[in-house]
C-alpha cells in the first residue's frame, strides 16, 4: 500500500504509545483502583502527584521549622519564659543557635536548655524587656554585665 | 564557657572603676522606662555586688570543670557545630550529611572549628557565638561523596498547556565525626597566658 499524503504520519508522533503509557503506569503502580489501570485517569493522577512532590519539598522545610519552633516553645513554657523573649535574650547575648539546634537541646540536653533559658531570662531582665518577672531564683545566675557584648 | 571568659574580662573593668569590693550599681532597667509622664512610686532598685563572692562562685565552677577535663572523666562529649550554613548537634561516631557543593574529598581529615556549643553530662560550654578557638577539637573524616536520589521538578498549569519536567541530584558529603575532645584548659586562653605579671606601659 502506498500513502500519497502525509496525514497518516501525523498520528505517529513521539515514542510508541505503549512505551509512553508504560512510563506513566510505572509511576502509578502503587495507586488504587482505576487510577492505576486506566491511562487517562492514571496520567491525571500521576501529574498531580508529581506536582505535590515538587511543592512538598519546600513545605517539608517549612513544616520542620514549625515543628522545631513548637518544640522550643514547649521547652520555654516549661521554664516560664516566652519563646520571643527567649530568642531575643539569646540573640542579645550573641548566642546564635538556630531553631533546629534549640529543639534538639530541649529534647536531648534538658539541663543545657535550662541554662540557656536562664541566660536569656537574666539578659532580658538586665535589659529591662517586658515579659520577665524578677525572680529570686534568677539571683543565682551571676552575670554582672558580662552578658553585654562590648563592641 | 566563653561566657565565663567575658565575665572574667569584665572583672578587670570593675576593679579599675571601683576601689572597694562592694559597690552599688543601678540596674539598667529603670533607665529604660520610656514614658516621662508616668512616674513610678517604686524605689529605684539597687543591688549589692560583691565581686569576691562572685569570683569565688565562678572559680569553684571553673575548677570543677577543669578538673574533669584534666582527668578526662567528663565522659562522652557532644558539640554543636556550624557547617555550610547548618548547625549539627554531634557526638563521637556520628555521621552527618552535608548537602550541596563542598570541596573536601573522600579520606580528608578535617577539624570543624565553628563550635557553637560543647558539653558533657555534667557541664556545657556555650559559645558567643563560638567557643574559644582551639579549646574544643572536633575531628572528622570525609567518608563518602555521592549524589542524592533523583528529584523530579515537575510544574504543570491546568488548562494552560503548560508542563515542564526537570530532574536533578544534589551532591552529598558524608562526614564521620571521629573525636570530640578538649585541647586545653577552660577559661585560660593561650593568647593571654602569663599576662598577669606583664607590665604594660
Amino acid at each position: 500500500m502506498v500513502f500519497t499524503t502525509v496525514i497518516n504520519f501525523v498520528r505517529a508522533r513521539g515514542p510508541d504509545e505503549i512505551w509512553r503509557k508504560r512510563r506513566i503506569f510505572k509511576l502509578a503502580a502503587h495507586f488504587i483502583g482505576r487510577r492505576r489501570n486506566c491511562y487517562s485517569i492514571a496520567v491525571r493522577n500521576v501529574h498531580r502527584a508529581l506536582v505535590y512532590a515538587t511543592k512538598g519539598r519546600k513545605l517539608k522545610r517549612e513544616d520542620m521549622a514549625n515543628l522545631w519552633e513548637t518544640r522550643v516553645r514547649a521547652g520555654c513554657e516549661q521554664h516560664n519564659i516566652s519563646y520571643e523573649s527567649f530568642r531575643e535574650g539569646l540573640a542579645r547575648c550573641n548566642i546564635l543557635l538556630n531553631r533546629r539546634t534549640l529543639a534538639d537541646l530541649a529534647c536531648w540536653e534538658p539541663y543545657s536548655f535550662k541554662s540557656l533559658t536562664d541566660i536569656a531570662k537574666r539578659r532580658t531582665l538586665d535589659d529591662g524587656l517586658a515579659g520577665i518577672n524578677a525572680d529570686k531564683y534568677l539571683d543565682r545566675i551571676i552575670t554582672r554585665g558580662s552578658l553585654n557584648t562590648e563592641k | 564557657m566563653a561566657l565565663f571568659l567575658k565575665r572574667f574580662c569584665s572583672q578587670f573593668k570593675n576593679l579599675q572603676l571601683n576601689t572597694s569590693n562592694t559597690l552599688l550599681r543601678n540596674i539598667q532597667a529603670i533607665s529604660l522606662i520610656p514614658s516621662i509622664q508616668n512616674y513610678s512610686n517604686t524605689p529605684t532598685p539597687f543591688e549589692v555586688v560583691d565581686t569576691e563572692e562572685d569570683n569565688k562562685a565562678k572559680n569553684q565552677i571553673l575548677n570543677k570543670v577543669n578538673s574533669l577535663v584534666a582527668d578526662k572523666t567528663h565522659g562522652r562529649l557532644f558539640a554543636v557545630v556550624h557547617v555550610t550554613g547548618k548547625q549539627f548537634k554531634i557526638t563521637d561516631g556520628d555521621v552527618i550529611v552535608i548537602e550541596g557543593y563542598w570541596p573536601p574529598d573522600v579520606g580528608d581529615k578535617i577539624t570543624l572549628d565553628k563550635v557553637l556549643m560543647a558539653g558533657s553530662a555534667d557541664f556545657t560550654l556555650i559559645g558567643r557565638p563560638i567557643v574559644e578557638k582551639g579549646l574544643v577539637r572536633v575531628q572528622a573524616t570525609v567518608i563518602e561523596k555521592t549524589l542524592s536520589h533523583t528529584k523530579t521538578h515537575f510544574r504543570k498549569k491546568r488548562r494552560k498547556q503548560y508542563m515542564r519536567i526537570n530532574f536533578y541530584r544534589v551532591p552529598q558529603t558524608y562526614l564521620r565525626i571521629n573525636e570530640i575532645s578538649f585541647q586545653d584548659e577552660i577559661n585560660n586562653p593561650k593568647e593571654v597566658r602569663g599576662l598577669e605579671t606583664a607590665i604594660f606601659s
